[in-house]
C-alpha cells in the first residue's frame, strides 16, 4: 500500500460512500423532522408572510451579524461570537471561492465560478482555524459551557477541524507531500460527510429551514388563538 | 580476450579527449551523481569531482549488456529512446553499451533474433541488465502476450533469471499502465509485482523521459548499482520532486490566477493549468527539469496539463481534463435522486410507525380514562 493508492481510494469509493450517506441521511433526517407535526393556522393572516422571510434572512445574514452589539447574546459573550462568526464566514469563503473546492463543485453541478486570490483565502483560512482552536479553548476552560458539553460536541469540533487544518497544509504545502495531505483531507472531508446527516453540523442545512419558518411567523399578522 | 573498455570502443570510434570529458560531465550533470550517496559505493569518497568518478568508470569497465523486452506496450518508450535529445547518451547507450536484443530496433527477425538473445544470455549470465517495456498479462497463464511461441510469463521469468538488474521502463512496465486500466481484462501488472528476488527499478512515464532511462542504465554501469528509489521503486534523481514543484507556471498557481479554458486570456498568458485538470502536484517526474526534445519543451510548458503519467493507475484516476480536487465517481443525477428517495422512505416509514403508535397510544389513554370514569363511583354522581 501506498499513498497513491492511498489517495484513489479517497478520492474514489470513500468519498463515493460518504456522499452516498450524506444525501441519504440528510433527506431522512429533514423528513423525520417535517413529519413531527404542524400546528394548525385557524387565524386569518393579514400580514405578509413572504415580506417576513425576507426581512428575517436579511437581518440574520446581513444586518445582524455587523452590529452584533445590539443583541443581548453578543453582550453575555462577546469571545464566541465574535470567533463563532469569523469562523462561519471564513468557512464560507474557503468552501465556495477556495479554487480546488470550485472543481468539486464544478464536476458535481456542471459550472463553475471565478474564485478568490491565493492570498486572500490564505487569510481566511488562517483565521478559521485561529477562530475554531479560540473555540476550543473557550469551551474546555468555561465553567458552564463545561458542563454542558457531552461527547458528540467533541466530535463536531473534530471533524469539523481535521478538513480545516489539513486543507490548509495541502493547500500552503507544508510539511507533508502532496498526495499524503491530499489523502489525510480527502478522508476527514469523508469523515466530515458520514457524520453531518447525525449531528449538530447539520445547522448548515436546517438553519435555512428554521430561518423560514420563523420569519413567516413573524411576518404574520394575526389574533393568536 | 579481454574485453575493451567504454573509454577504449569510444576513442576507437573517434571520440577526442576532450569530448569525452564533456560527455562525462554531462553523465555526472544528468545523474546528479553530486548528491547521490552511492558514490561512495565506488570504494571512495566524494574526493575526486563526479566527473572523473565517470570518467574512471568509463576507463576501466566493460560495456554492460542489455537486453530489452516488449511486453503489452506500444514501443513509445524505444520510440522516445531512440529519438532522445541528447544523442550522445543515447548512441553511448544504443551502440557502445549495447543493447543486444530489442524487437524493435534490431535488424534480425524471427528465429535469428531469439538465437541472439538466447546467445547473450548465455554469454552474460548474471551480467546483463534487463529492461522490460510493457506490462505482462497474468491472465490465462499469459497467452495473450507471446513472442516466438512463449507467453510473456515464461520470457519475463527466463531473462530475469540471468539478470544482474532489472529496469522497467515506462507506466505499463512499472504499473501496468494502460493495459491495466479498468477493467484490465488480461490482468496486466508490473514488473516488480513479478521479479521479487533481483533488484528492479522503475522509469514511469508515457513514454518514460528517454535521459532518464538511459541516466538509470548509466547510473548501474558507472556505479555498479541501481540509484536510490522511492517508495514505488523510482529512482530518486529523477523522482524525488513533483511536476508541480519545478514547474514555470507556479508563480501563478501561488498567485491565484488559473487558465479557465484552454483558449482564454489565462491560458495565452501562460497562467496555471490546475484548473484545467494538471495532476503536476501528485506527480513525481524530471518533466520540469530535463524536458523534452533537447530541453525544448515538456507538456506543461506547451500549454497542455499533467495527466500524471508517472503514478500507477493514472488512467483511472478521474478525467484528464477534470481537477485534480474532484472526486473520481461522481453522484449523478438519478443515483442522487434515488438516494434522496431512499432517505424520505426511511424517514417516512419511521415516521408512519411512530404516528401508528402514537394513535395507539392515545386510544388506550383514553380506554384507560373511560374505563376509570365507569368504575369510579364518584365520578358518576357529579356526572
Amino acid at each position: 500500500m501506498n499513498w497513491t493508492n492511498i489517495l484513489n481510494f479517497s478520492r474514489g469509493p470513500l468519498l463515493h460512500v460518504a456522499m452516498i450517506i450524506f444525501v441519504a441521511g440528510l433527506s431522512y433526517r429533514l423528513v423525520r423532522v417535517l413529519l413531527l407535526g404542524w400546528a394548525r393556522d385557524r387565524a386569518k393572516n393579514k400580514g405578509s408572510k413572504l415580506w417576513g422571510v425576507i426581512v428575517n434572512y436579511l437581518k440574520g445574514l446581513f444586518v445582524l451579524p455587523f452590529i452584533p452589539w445590539v443583541r443581548r447574546t453578543f453582550r453575555h459573550n462577546e469571545l464566541t461570537f465574535i470567533a463563532g462568526g469569523l469562523f462561519h464566514l471564513s468557512l464560507f469563503l474557503v468552501l465556495v471561492f477556495g479554487t480546488a473546492h470550485i472543481l468539486v463543485w464544478k464536476s458535481l453541478w456542471g459550472f463553475g465560478w471565478k474564485g478568490l486570490p491565493t492570498p486572500i483565502l490564505a487569510f481566511f483560512s488562517a483565521v478559521g482555524i485561529i477562530s475554531m482552536i479560540v473555540l476550543l479553548i473557550n469551551r474546555l476552560t468555561h465553567p458552564v459551557l463545561k458542563m454542558l458539553t457531552k461527547f458528540p460536541v467533541w466530535i463536531n469540533w473534530l471533524v469539523v477541524f481535521l478538513p480545516m487544518i489539513t486543507g490548509f497544509i495541502m493547500a500552503r504545502h507544508l510539511w507533508f507531500r502532496y498526495e499524503v495531505i491530499f489523502s489525510l483531507h480527502l478522508i476527514s472531508v469523508s469523515l466530515l460527510l458520514i457524520w453531518v446527516p447525525f449531528g449538530r453540523i447539520s445547522h448548515f442545512l436546517f438553519y435555512f429551514f428554521s430561518k423560514t419558518i420563523h420569519g413567516a411567523q413573524a411576518g404574520k399578522r394575526a389574533v393568536t388563538p | 580476450m579481454k574485453e575493451k573498455t567504454i573509454y577504449e570502443h569510444l576513442r576507437e570510434k573517434g571520440l577526442s579527449r576532450r569530448d569525452f570529458m564533456k560527455l562525462c560531465g554531462t553523465i555526472a550533470g544528468m545523474m546528479g551523481l553530486e548528491f547521490v550517496p552511492p558514490v561512495k559505493a565506488l570504494g571512495k569518497t566524494l574526493g575526486p569531482s563526479p566527473e572523473e568518478v565517470v570518467a574512471q568508470a568509463l576507463k576501466t569497465k566493460p560495456k554492460v549488456p542489455i537486453i530489452w523486452l516488449e511486453f503489452q506496450d506500444c514501443a513509445g518508450c524505444s520510440e522516445a529512446i531512440s529519438r532522445s535529445s541528447s544523442p550522445l547518451l543515447s548512441n553511448l547507450v544504443l551502440n557502445d553499451i549495447a543493447i543486444e536484443y530489442h524487437e524493435t530496433l534490431m535488424a534480425a527477425a524471427g528465429f535469428q533474433a531469439e538465437k541472439a538473445k538466447e546467445e547473450c544470455m548465455k554469454k552474460y549470465f548474471g551480467k546483463y541488465v534487463l529492461v522490460v517495456e510493457g506490462s505482462p498479462t497474468l491472465a490465462d497463464d499469459g497467452i495473450y502476450c507471446t513472442v516466438a511461441g512463449k507467453s510473456n510469463l515464461d520470457l519475463l521469468k527466463e531473462a530475469a533469471a540471468g539478470a544482474a538488474a532489472v529496469i522497467a521502463t515506462g507506466n505499463c512496465a512499472c504499473f501496468g499502465g494502460i493495459p491495466a486500466a479498468h477493467p484490465n481484462p488480461t490482468r496486466a501488472v508490473g514488473v516488480a509485482d513479478l521479479i521479487k528476488d533481483k533488484p528492479v527499478v522503475n522509469i514511469p512515464g508515457c513514454p518514460a523521459i528517454p535521459e532518464v532511462t538511459t541516466g538509470t542504465i548509466l547510473h548501474f554501469l558507472i556505479l555498479g548499482q541501481l540509484p536510490e528509489t522511492d517508495q514505488l521503486k523510482r529512482p530518486l534523481p529523477f523522482y524525488g520532486h513533483t511536476v508541480h514543484d519545478h514547474c514555470l507556471r507556479r508563480p501563478f498557481y501561488e498567485a491565484g490566477k488559473f487558465a479557465e479554458s484552454f483558449d482564454d486570456e489565462g491560458a495565452r498568458k501562460g497562467y496555471c493549468l490546475y484548473k484545467l485538470g494538471c495532476k503536476g502536484p501528485t506527480t513525481y517526474n524530471a518533466c520540469a527539469g530535463l524536458k523534452w526534445e533537447r530541453g525544448l519543451s515538456y507538456p506543461v510548458q506547451s500549454g497542455h496539463p499533467c495527466l500524471g503519467c508517472s503514478e500507477p493507475h493514472f488512467w483511472d484516476g478521474g478525467g484528464f481534463y477534470q481537477g485534480q480536487s474532484a472526486p473520481i465517481v461522481r453522484l449523478d443525477k438519478s443515483s442522487t435522486a434515488t438516494l434522496v428517495g431512499v432517505g424520505v422512505a426511511a424517514g417516512a416509514a419511521l415516521a408512519g410507525l411512530n404516528a401508528v403508535k402514537k394513535s395507539r397510544a392515545k386510544k388506550d389513554l383514553k380506554k384507560d380514562q373511560s374505563q376509570a370514569a365507569g368504575s369510579d363511583p364518584g365520578s358518576k354522581k357529579e356526572g
